[in-house]
């Protein structure tokens, strides 16, 4: 879509009629390179952190007019209300702060300084050791179709390392993006030479091409199809980094089911599903409840119903597509039919139901929903076996015994799970983490937080940064 | 005739059967106005809440009782996917006598609906009676309907496999029933089931099939699946074939792919099959039916135009509901296909089918299916 206020900057920036050609990508690619070479690879970390950390703090001002014109157009575009998109935004940006991307550079490159110069931590200088790490020359970046938090992650990585850039977003989740570069544009007009972003329909191969060919490095988000195909595709003088489709949990320990507390915990856990509508993959699907609390898992779902409702007055989900919401309104027929089908065979008694067709459905089955609407759902099943959701805040919560029961029901999705968010005692913490850890999970977190990843994240257990750079080393 | 209030689901089954035969012979219906539609919808429903006890669990869940109930409307739609999970009949299983599935991938658990005797008879009078209004249209016999066997029957070929091979499908069942009814003698079902249980196309019968039609100049009625149809278009651009039927050739091409072919537009399927076979545009008709519902929907009648959108017969009701209110949408608007089907008398005659619609009057256009209709998982799980 085209954003009135801002001025033809990128590709993405071109009206819908102007088509994008195989030599138009290249020609880009190619300006952005040499712009790269001129005004940004002799820059020094420092300045790079300083730009990011003082447009960030831009980005967190209420009227500043780019993020104004993300929540209105994050609205219209991405059906994300308002508060929603503010609240993700908000992650984002606020993760951006000097000591932050300091740490980042830190973690990853074990130096800060290693961009700029020869230089090692204390450890390796003693071996007489120092290495200097290389950004790509063009970072091209394949982004995620739903959320603009990993593709603006990234486009902060290929920031710090000095990176010329490409981004092609999806057609539907373009806006932030382009908004993002505009900001930096608007800083510094040279830096935004050095960025390009373009949409087109996914598996547009002339046009891949065109830009496979001229990227060092490649970053490509995407589910499992999509990325395979673009393996095919990439060609050898260019580094392939892919990110396939994730999803998470989450897990509340019996301790956490007092009075009190269990009020907090559904107050949590309504705050990760409502986050960017539950559709990233660090949002949960399911929540496993132990069961041995003073409160039962369905009573749990109950006050997790009480959350999300009140949730949905701060922060409405805002409109779905007839084919979302419909999706929705199908799962949860299905689930209240169980219900009503378990609740007439226990009222009326009914040991073997006459109807010898079929096994009734034997597990429990409640279900609490919004009014009027599809912009809430909690399905509590005894059935403890994962199931994924439907999204656009539809959450399972699920009894277990403990997390060694619950990790076993979730044996179908392991390898896959990004994130876990944990409610339990700090004197448990430290055991369950590791439990879940020796599982595979690539991260933990509290309950609460699961959409808000630290800037220095290591995204589906990969160092984000360290993966990009190349490395010189220096014996001495 | 008006319409009296049962005592029994096989009174009510008996008065309907009636009016659906005097329908299939004039093609006219004059006793099922709104009034007596909402009269029998709603003495339907009260047998149904009494003999059918997952309807009346859902029905009460959904606080709606024979008492409450004021208006058709408001009768509860069940989500074909409830046929999945329970049992949604109202006669004793020991009287059933078959059982249709929903097609699918065979790891999932199909819908079920069973039938027996009295419910297969009002099912067979339902399907004959609006196949035969809208695929022998023609009020007299024409020229080219002189060219049809001498009882005025026409060969129905069909690229199912019979009845016979596959008992669970209620459309190889309702094409066993057309071709008894409607279908010459030479009539057959040329599918077969591969070793998967996979419906697959005879092609050396096929094309002998209409090699013969040609010989003889005779015309042909052809029903399949869209699959079944793309199977064919494939071998015949394989083979570079191309027909041009007798005239009075038509083809009824009913939706559903399951993964087992490429899909096509279906504007292009239909125009496709129009230049391979000589069938005019206006003698391709699409049909609309599931294993959930005793009638179907027709996009129009041979030798029409077809464009206003698929109609169901006039004893059914449809309604298309914003997903997100439930509310009935505007003409125009999109939302999920929800069908009330008198003669589905002895299981539930409310169904919300798993497909979106724009609705256009009293007919509607097929958008889409709503995207995982079940729990069963992203593409990860599968995977």
């Amino acid at each position: 879509m085209q954003l009135p206020t801002l001025p033809n900057l990128f590709l993405a920036d071109l009206p819908p009629e102007a088509a994008l050609t195989p030599a138009l990508v290249r020609d880009a690619c190619i300006s952005v390179k040499r712009n790269r070479a001129q005004w940004l690879l002799r820059r020094r970390t420092q300045e790079m952190v300083d730009l990011v950390a003082y447009n960030a703090d831009r980005w967190l001002q209420p009227d500043f007019s780019f993020r104004r014109l993300a929540l209105q157009v994050g609205s219209t575009e991405m059906g994300f209300s308002p508060p929603t998109m503010a609240r993700g935004l908000d992650a984002f940006f606020r993760q951006l702060t000097h000591d932050h991307l300091q740490g980042w550079l830190v973690q990853d490159l074990g130096e800060a300084r290693r961009l700029d110069e020869f230089a090692a931590p204390p450890s390796e200088l003693r071996h007489g050791r120092l290495a200097l790490a290389r950004g790509p020359e063009l970072l091209a970046q394949v982004a995620a179709g739903n959320l603009p938090s990993s593709t603006l992650l990234l486009m902060v990585a290929g920031l710090l390392l000095r990176s010329g850039q490409f981004i092609k977003c999806s057609q539907h989740a373009s806006v932030i993006p382009r908004l993002f570069a505009h900001s930096l544009a608007e800083l510094e007009p040279k830096l935004g030479s050095c960025l390009e972003l373009a949409t087109w329909p996914g598996g547009h191969v002339d046009l891949e091409s065109a830009l496979f060919g001229e990227a060092d490095c490649l970053v490509a988000h995407g589910g499992n199809d999509t990325v395979e195909d673009i393996q095919r595709r990439v060609p050898s003088t260019c580094r392939l980094l892919s990110y396939g489709h994730r999803l998470s949990f989450a897990f509340i320990g019996a301790e956490m089911l007092g009075t009190y507390l269990a009020r907090k915990v559904a107050e949590r856990a309504a705050h990760d599903v409502a986050a960017w509508n539950q559709q990233g993959c660090l949002s949960p699907h399911v929540l496993y409840v132990e069961d041995s609390g003073t409160l039962a898992p369905d009573g749990f779902a109950a006050l997790l119903a009480e959350a999300l409702a009140k949730q949905e007055t701060l922060e409405p989900r805002g409109p779905l597509s007839p084919s979302e919401s419909a999706s929705i309104d199908q799962r949860r027929g299905l689930h209240q039919l169980r219900a009503a089908h378990h609740q007439a065979l226990h009222r009326d008694a009914i040991t073997v139901p006459r109807g010898p067709f079929f096994e009734a459905p034997s597990a429990e089955t409640q279900v609490w929903a919004s009014d009027g609407s599809t912009a809430w759902t909690v399905v509590y099943e005894a059935d403890p076996s994962f199931r994924s959701s439907c999204l656009n805040r539809f959450i399972y919560v699920k009894p277990c015994r403990n997390l060694g029961d619950a990790l076993r029901r979730a044996e179908v999705v392991r390898g896959q799970v990004s994130t876990v968010g944990l409610a339990a005692s700090e004197g448990r913490a430290q055991e369950l983490a590791l439990d879940l850890a020796r599982w595979g999970v690539s991260r933990v977190c509290p309950l609460g937080r699961m959409q808000e990843p630290p800037l220095a994240w290591r995204h589906d257990g990969r160092p984000a940064l360290g993966e990009l750079v190349r490395w010189t080393d220096w014996e001495q | 005739m008006t319409f009296t209030i049962t005592q029994s689901l096989t009174e009510f089954g008996v008065q309907l059967q009636a009016r659906l035969a005097r329908f299939s012979d004039s093609g006219e219906i004059t006793d099922l106005d709104e009034t007596a539609f909402d009269q029998m919808a709603r003495s339907l429903f009260g047998l149904q809440y009494q003999a059918n006890s997952a309807y009346r669990a859902w029905s009460d869940s959904r606080g709606v009782t024979p008492g409450s109930l004021r208006h058709w409307r408001q009768i509860p739609l069940v989500p074909t996917a409830a046929f999945k999970e329970v049992d949604l009949t109202c006669f004793d299983s020991s009287a059933s006598t078959r059982c249709f599935h929903s097609s699918g991938t065979t790891t999932q658990r199909p819908s079920r609906h069973w039938h027996h005797s009295e419910s297969l008879g009002l099912y067979r009078e339902s399907l004959a009676a609006w196949f035969r209004y809208h695929l022998f249209a023609e009020e007299e016999p024409s020229d080219e309907s002189s060219r049809w066997e001498s009882d005025g029957r026409i060969a129905i070929i069909s690229l199912t496999p019979p009845a016979e091979a596959v008992p669970h499908s209620s459309l190889a069942y309702m094409i066993a029933t057309v071709m008894e009814r409607f279908g010459a003698s030479d009539s057959l079902s040329i599918g077969t089931l591969d070793s998967l249980g996979n419906w697959v196309l005879d092609t050396d019968r096929l094309l002998f099939a209409l090699r013969r039609s040609l010989c003889s100049n005779r015309p042909i009625l052809l029903v399949g699946t869209a699959f079944n149809f793309v199977h064919f278009l494939d071998l015949a651009e394989e083979r570079n074939l191309r027909y041009r039927l007798a005239v009075g050739s038509r083809l009824m091409e009913t939706g559903g792919y399951k993964g087992r072919s490429r899909v096509l537009d279906p504007e292009i399927l239909h125009s496709e099959l129009s230049r391979r076979l000589g069938i005019p545009r206006t003698h391709v008709i699409t049909e609309y039916g599931m294993c959930e519902l005793s009638s179907q929907a027709y996009s129009h009648r041979v030798g029409e135009a077809s464009g206003a959108g698929n109609q169901f017969p006039p004893w059914t009701r449809i309604r298309v509901l914003s997903p997100e209110t439930g509310a009935e949408v505007q003409d125009g608007e999109i939302g999920v296909l929800g069908v009330l089907d008198l003669a589905n008398t002895w299981s539930v005659l409310g169904v919300q089918t798993g497909d979106l619609a724009i609705r256009n009057g009293t007919r509607f256009r097929l958008v889409g299916r709503v995207p995982q209709t079940e729990p069963r998982g992203c593409s990860l799980l599968t995977a």
